[in-house]
């Protein structure tokens, strides 16, 4: 529940492990690498000065990038072809990772094969290129299905040309209203798409012009084949006789692909599978600094996995690699470590809205379960609904078990369940109140009640806010904005002290007179003016930390803000009370129309509609307002997400990532 | 949808860029400079073009340069309006740039032809724009065929398809005509697609302009090339306003230029021809400045329709020609009361 402890590893070792070690951290998939070269600039490495560090302490003085680029493209290309050939989904197969290196051999190997499999392959294209023209052939011959002549004979007329061309429609149009001036008898044949299919005949002596006429038409000829006896339809069958023998050859072509899969089958997702070993290994080299003899590789860690990491090590590479684990606090510069959250199952699927807005800092409080629990409650105090609830959750678990969108179907199945709760609370079921009873209150009845208790629930709200971001100062030290700050203990104080008063004021329950508690907030607030200086006094640091008069006039203002922001923080949760009464009041209406439709089935109609407008409508506008009072009220005052993600360089890393 | 809200906001577009349009001072200042350099340095600093040519330093500037890098600032407008249009009017307008990739694509199969590197023609503005193709393939071919091939995949494709099969002699000339041709054929398909009001006025518009270049087509066609009647025929633009098919057959059918002239005196093109030695060089000047006025017209006329935006693209076309046109007469040295003569904007 709660942001993961990482350290800091640096390895250190021979340029020789180089290989092995970087495959050795892509498997283990635990390391959030750093730039090695941009570490080591700005933070002292902590070496010791004994004879095994000797080596390593003279190398630092002459590091440099790793510049080697590899070219594993062809061999990509070449699986990629395996792949398509034996229609093969490749998988990273785990038996097949080792940080040894096989990947030159099964390359090497492979590469032979692919060789002949290309030539088989070639064949088949050849034989489908061949099987399109004689299709094509048939085409051309049907056209002249309704004549009983014999095509040899069309063709080789002595002195006439026959030929079957194609013209689009506008052109064909052309040639219709000039048919007097060409040289050759038209026959319209066919129409296709937006094309013509002519037969033109044609007397030798003018061929020459009627091809100038033709050509300047566009025409397409339709190509007749050579060779073969008969009118069209014997050549019909001649030439669907001859696809058929051709098919069969381009299935025998096919199984003999077929026995070559069976047989390299495995290889191909071995290579496959160290291919993308080696492209992540690739990237592990770049980021390490090279010295003449050794390498520097600089990642972080968390805390849980760091045993499993050095055991690793120990037991390939003995003594010979030095692994350094390191705590994140003791370093000052330099990259900020990554943040990795841990959550339970309840409350996982909303790390996504909080990395919409931020992922946190390493120092900081984990703020997800707080705003799921809140986030749930806020939802389903707007949107309670026992029915509507019911088609949110199974909408949601849809989502997350066929559409695999495990974190929004996630997030829209919690919202659901908690909608079904208050929905219960409410007495609402599908929009009407009349079904079952209310547990606990029915909304519309009692529309101050739900107003009051919505503010109430936004100060409760608020107050854990606060607390949160207490915690955070205090784990940050910060004193300056922990004490004296906005949404610090100061800014805490000042928000009881009115909630308190206004409490008092409203209720007439106000044991001390009005100008006490009213003398408290002025004083808070003056403190808050103050806070720098006076964080100042009591650090020992300097007391101002641009100029004075900058810092007065924007600490003026702050505390402007500060008044309108806790006023305006704890009305804005009224609007939970107003959507509760809204879901009912947009339900009556849709009832409104159902009954003035004096038709039962009519009015049934017009309720699945209402509540399907309501479903989309109302719980897209729940949904972003319940975002909102999160982000806008309550992140504002104890979460920042300046954080960087956590990112481990491993071979499934981008696959696993969903929520 | 109803017109206001398909046109309001694009036209408004239009007129504020046409506000940006060269004015006739700066046509005359142009006019006066003496070199490419001090005509790149004036439309850097005083005009529209600044934003295309901000990246470069005027003394830079070549030719060649120069006019890719005012093209360059037809693509900015035009896409500019695209971005006001959805659906088939979208697709309209993007068809409009057929028109210049098919002109660019025919210059470099005219150099390929010739022998002359592809390559020379990597910064072409246009070629891509329409076709959306891979445009290396077009600057590696070294034949005509090559160019072909590296349209497959593109609307040109099936239009030239047919000259794949066997006769490559004389396919250069083909391969222009098939291109210019294709071009009216995708033209009225997209237009079919608009509303009716809509087709009518580019009917309009376009069937002046057919008009125009198929007179001009069957003239220099009798005069230089010297082709069949039914050639000329076929290569005709099917789209007309003035000029009926039965008109223009037997304009194509004319027995010599005599009988070819009197046929177009009784149109109301006639102005083309002044049967001096002035005819051919003036020709497309007069043709563009009569479609410029016809279009002008035409905007007038039809608020609120397709017209303004198809008429503001022709109208960036000729400013375009016509700084190409003023550089060329600064490099051959035509004094500036001649060179506005070879201009569209009449001065």
């Amino acid at each position: 529940m709660a942001v993961e402890r990482m350290k800091i590893v640096s390895i250190i070792g021979k340029l020789s492990d180089l290989d092995k070690i970087s495959r050795l951290i892509v498997m283990s998939g635990s390391t959030h690498v750093m730039n090695a070269l941009s570490e080591l600039n700005s933070n002292n490495i902590n070496l010791s000065a004994s004879q095994e560090h000797m080596q390593a302490l003279q190398e630092l003085a002459h590091l440099g990038p790793y510049i080697v680029r590899r070219d594993l493209s062809k061999d990509e290309i070449m699986i990629k072809a395996f792949q398509e050939l034996f229609s093969l989904k490749l998988e990273i197969c785990e038996k097949y990772l080792s940080i040894g290196d096989e990947y030159e051999n099964i390359t090497s190997d492979l590469r032979k094969v692919h060789e002949g499999v290309s030539n088989i392959s070639g064949g088949i294209g050849e034989k489908t290129a061949n099987i399109e023209r004689l299709q094509r052939y048939l085409e051309n011959v049907g056209y002249l299905r309704n004549t009983s002549l014999k095509i040899e004979e069309l063709k080789n007329m002595r002195f006439i040309r026959f030929r079957l061309l194609m013209l689009s429609n506008d052109n064909f149009k052309k040639l219709e209203l000039n048919i007097e001036n060409v040289p050759s008898v038209v026959f319209r044949v066919a129409a296709i798409d937006r094309n013509i299919v002519i037969a033109a005949l044609t007397p030798e002596d003018l061929g020459e012009e009627a091809e100038r006429i033709f050509a300047s038409l566009n025409y397409k000829e339709l190509e007749l084949p050579d060779g073969y006896n008969g009118n069209a339809l014997d050549i019909t069958k001649r030439l669907q006789r001859e696809i058929d023998k051709e098919r069969s050859l381009v299935d025998e072509l096919k199984a003999s692909v077929l026995e070559l899969r069976e047989k390299y089958k495995d290889d191909v997702v071995k290579a496959y599978t160290l291919l993308e070993l080696e492209k992540k290994a690739e990237k592990v080299k770049q980021d390490a600094a090279l010295g003449h003899n050794m390498f520097f590789i600089f990642g972080f860690v968390p805390d849980s996995e760091l045993d499993g990491i050095s055991n690793k090590i120990q037991q390939n590479f003995s003594d010979s690699i030095v692994l350094m684990a390191d705590n994140v606090e003791d370093r000052r510069h330099g990259h900020a470590p990554p943040t990795k959250i841990k959550n339970n199952i309840l409350v996982r699927p909303f790390e996504t809205l909080i990395s919409m807005y931020g992922t946190p800092s390493y120092g900081e409080k984990d703020p997800t379960p707080f705003f799921a629990i809140s986030y749930m409650l806020l939802f389903g105090a707007m949107f309670g609904d026992l029915g509507q609830g019911l088609i949110i959750l199974l909408g949601g678990l849809f989502m997350s078990y066929k559409m695999k969108n495990k974190s929004f179907g996630g997030i829209l199945a919690r919202l659901g369940a908690s909608s079904m709760l208050f929905g219960a609370l409410y007495g609402s079921i599908f929009g009407s109140e009349e079904l079952i009873e209310p547990l606990l209150i029915r909304p519309m009845a009692n529309i101050n009640t739900m107003l009051i208790a919505a503010i109430v629930l936004g100060m409760i709200l608020i107050t854990i806010s606060y607390i949160y971001s207490l915690l955070n100062h205090y784990s940050s030290r910060n004193v300056e904005e922990g004490l004296f700050g906005r949404e610090g203990l100061v800014g805490f104080l000042f928000f009881l002290t009115l909630v308190y008063t206004v409490w008092g004021k409203a209720t007439s329950h106000l044991a001390v007179s009005i100008g006490l508690p009213i003398g408290i907030m002025a004083a808070l607030l003056v403190v808050m003016v103050f806070k720098q200086p006076l964080a100042g006094l009591l650090t020992g640091h300097k007391l101002y930390e641009e100029s004075p008069g900058d810092y007065y006039i924007e600490a003026g203002f702050g505390v402007i803000e500060t008044v309108l922001s806790v006023a305006s923080n704890i009305i804005s949760f009224i609007r939970v009370g107003a959507f509760a009464l809204n879901h009912v009041g947009l339900y009556v209406a849709f009832a409104t129309m159902a009954e003035m439709l004096n038709s039962k089935v009519g009015g049934i109609i017009v309720l699945v509609i209402g509540n399907i407008i309501i479903i989309g409508l109302e719980g897209l506008i729940v949904f972003i307002q319940s975002l909102r009072l999160e982000y806008y009220e309550l992140f504002s005052k104890y979460y920042s997400g300046y954080g960087v993600e956590y990112r481990p360089i491993g071979l499934f890393n981008e696959a696993n990532t969903d929520g | 949808m109803d017109n206001v809200t398909r046109f309001a906001a694009v036209n408004a577009k239009i007129k504020t860029m046409e506000g940006q349009f060269l004015k006739d001072e700066d046509y005359a200042s142009l006019l006066k400079l003496e070199s490419s350099t001090e005509v790149a340095r004036y439309l850097k600093e005083k005009s529209a073009y600044s934003e295309v040519l901000a990246s470069v330093a005027a003394e830079d500037v070549h030719r060649g340069m120069l006019e890719n890098l005012i093209k360059q600032n037809m693509v900015k407008s035009i896409d500019k309006i695209i971005h006001y249009f959805t659906g088939d009017y979208k697709d309209f307008i993007k068809t409009l740039y057929a028109k210049y990739e098919i002109e660019e694509l025919k210059a470099i199969a005219r150099a390929v032809y010739n022998g002359q590197d592809a390559g020379d023609f990597k910064s072409s503005t246009f070629i891509g724009k329409y076709s959306k193709l891979d445009t290396n393939k077009v600057f590696e071919a070294k034949h005509v065929r090559d160019i072909i091939a590296a349209l497959e995949g593109s609307e040109f494709y099936k239009f030239l398809e047919p000259l794949v099969d066997g006769n490559f002699t004389e396919n250069l000339f083909r391969f222009e005509m098939v291109l210019d041709m294709s071009y009216y054929t995708i033209l009225q398909r997209e237009w079919s697609k608009l509303s009716k009001r809509d087709m009518e006025i580019l009917q309009h518009a376009q069937g002046i302009i057919a008009d125009l270049l198929n007179i001009q087509w069957v003239y220099r066609g009798k005069k230089f090339y010297k082709l069949s009647p039914e050639e000329l025929l076929n290569y005709t633009i099917n789209i007309n306003y003035r000029l009926d098919f039965n008109l223009l057959k037997s304009l194509c059918y004319a027995q010599n230029l005599e009988e070819f002239f009197r046929l177009v005196k009784t149109t109301k093109y006639s102005f083309m021809f002044k049967e001096d030695e002035t005819t051919d060089i003036y020709m497309e000047r007069r043709m563009e400045r009569h479609i410029y006025f016809e279009l002008k017209a035409l905007v007038r006329n039809y608020n609120l329709s397709i017209i303004s935006a198809f008429a503001f693209i022709i109208f960036l076309e000729y400013e375009v020609k016509d700084i190409i046109s003023i550089v060329e007469a600064i490099r051959y040295k035509i004094p500036a009361e001649e060179a506005h003569k070879y201009i569209v904007r009449k001065l």
